[in-house]
């Protein structure tokens, strides 16, 4: 250090200062081909830091509680009165939610439809949260342990936060719908036109409203159209709520129904949908495309077998005769 | 805390505490990246891990080396989980502006001084915004690396404070024997 001290005096420190810039950018580049390496190195981080997240979690959720209760304090009547008028309006919902639900059932059952995938959910806590300026993520209790996998589908009580992208033994980080590097294929039904849905992508720019990108151009969209996960890829399952749609200016943005700042327990969906096989050539419908019919292959030749020689056979004339 | 007698000082102890900028340096990565948050996310942690960096450049560029902020910057890299290398890259640009114009700099004192960090740590963020653009192609909202510089010049007083303590206190007294 006393060397780098005398050749920083003396001006020359050039080399190094260029090899450390140099280092940093292939690093840029590195992270940029393979991060592998980097996350597996922040998922063992996580991993030993658990215990001390989760011990760390109370007294932080007390105090964030406590400071988001003193300002409600003044408004506890009011919005004890809004809430029982919600509760009301929401129970009449739940009925028709109910009829309309064994109605689907119905016309399932009457057109042999193809039953949803079943789905199972494994709870996990919240134990960190951390809003960076391009990266908005939490950490959960659950980690490959619990069968939590990169690319599931993070659920509220409301509705979706956002997906698994990390997970290590015990502990998984949670890439929000609102992070900068997310992007998720919804379908947005429209309030007005009922039936019609229409397919887009929502991405994060984190800020607490994500933007709808690739909406197609003759479609108007209407504020608070409903936007659910449309299921395409095969990624998430179809049909998940993640918000209502709200304009902005030219575009249009999705206020979301989960609240990743106040949510303690949240849901991670094990969606796997069976991957398709694809049928054998022979029953492709190759005709029907203008196609050559499939024609299968000969059967291989059997192996070689060592042969006795055949006997030389006898000369025969034209007519047959032997001579 | 009492002081080092520069004398009795051991030789091993002295090179231990020539580690105690990097050492702040990485406190202030793992404490700014500790994941659980009082205020709900809304506004991003401060960069601490500057102040240290920004401050023995100036003082004791000798202690902080360009390597010594390359490893601040990869564990911020590390914790903070964004694409890797865009903090080490703003960190040793950063290192760089402040060694190169280090009497400028280092002539601050009061507010001025405050003004001073405030234009490194704007060096930094700008760095870092126009790397994240650069990997992805398109421009990211300004908003998030405003209000990280914003709680990063936030916190520098109380965080400089805290530096120049320990500074007096642990690495001062060795000032001639490193």
């Amino acid at each position: 250090m006393a060397n780098a001290w005398k050749i920083a005096r003396k001006n020359s420190a050039q080399l190094p200062l260029v090899i450390v810039i140099a280092l940093a950018v292939v690093l840029v580049l590195l992270g940029k081909t393979n991060s592998g390496i980097f996350d597996q190195a922040r998922m063992r981080i996580t991993d030993w830091m658990a215990p001390a997240l989760e011990a760390a979690r109370s007294p932080v959720q007390g105090v964030g509680r406590w400071m988001g209760s003193v300002t409600e304090i003044f408004s506890v009547y009011e919005q004890n009165l809004r809430l029982k008028e919600e509760n009301a309006r929401l129970r009449q919902w739940r009925n028709v939610a109910i009829v309309l639900q064994n109605r689907v059932d119905h016309y399932q059952a009457l057109l042999h439809a193809v039953p949803d995938p079943k789905m199972n959910a494994v709870l996990a806590r919240v134990i960190g949260r951390a809003s960076r300026p391009f990266l908005q993520t939490m950490v959960l209790d659950a980690g490959k342990d619990d069968n939590a996998r990169p690319g599931q589908a993070v659920m509220d009580a409301r509705g979706m936060i956002g997906r698994i992208y990390l997970t290590g033994e015990r502990t998984s980080w949670v890439i929000l719908l609102t992070d900068l590097n997310s992007r998720i294929p919804v379908s947005i039904a429209s309030s007005v036109n009922r039936g019609s849905a229409v397919q887009a992508i929502m991405t994060g720019d984190n800020t607490a409203m994500p933007t709808l990108a690739m909406v197609p151009g003759t479609v108007t969209l209407h504020a608070g159209d409903q936007v659910t996960s449309s299921g395409d890829g095969g990624l998430l399952p179809a049909g998940l709520p993640i918000g209502t749609v709200v304009a902005d200016g030219a575009g249009w943005r999705v206020a979301l129904l989960a609240d990743p700042a106040a949510s303690q327990d949240v849901e991670i969906l094990n969606f796997s949908a069976p991957p398709e096989e694809m049928p054998p050539t022979a029953l492709l419908p190759a005709e029907a495309a203008g196609l050559k019919p499939h024609v299968p292959p000969p059967p291989p030749a059997p192996a070689a077998k060592p042969v006795a020689k055949p006997a030389p056979a006898e000369p025969v004339d034209a007519a047959g005769s032997v001579e | 805390m009492t002081t080092l007698d520069r004398s009795a000082a051991p030789t091993r102890l002295k090179y231990l505490v020539a580690l105690v900028p990097l050492f702040c340096g990485l406190a202030g990565v793992v404490i700014a990246n500790i994941p659980v948050s009082l205020l709900g996310g809304l506004v991003p942690p401060p960069l601490l891990a500057l102040v240290p960096v920004y401050f023995w450049c100036l003082v004791r560029p000798d202690l902080m080396t360009p390597a010594a902020t390359l490893v601040i910057g990869f564990f911020e890299d590390l914790l903070s989980g964004g694409p890797p290398g865009v903090w080490t890259l703003s960190f040793v640009l950063t290192y760089v502006l402040v060694a190169r114009q280090r009497d400028s700099f280092a002539g601050l004192s009061g507010a001025a001084a405050v003004v001073g960090f405030a234009a490194a740590a704007s060096v930094t963020c700008a760095c870092a915004y126009f790397t994240i653009a650069a990997l992805y192609w398109h421009l990211p909202l300004l908003a998030p690396i405003l209000s990280e510089l914003a709680m990063t010049v936030l916190f520098y007083v109380p965080a400089a404070m805290l530096v120049v303590a320990i500074h007096h206190r642990i690495v001062g007294p060795m000032r001639s024997d490193i």
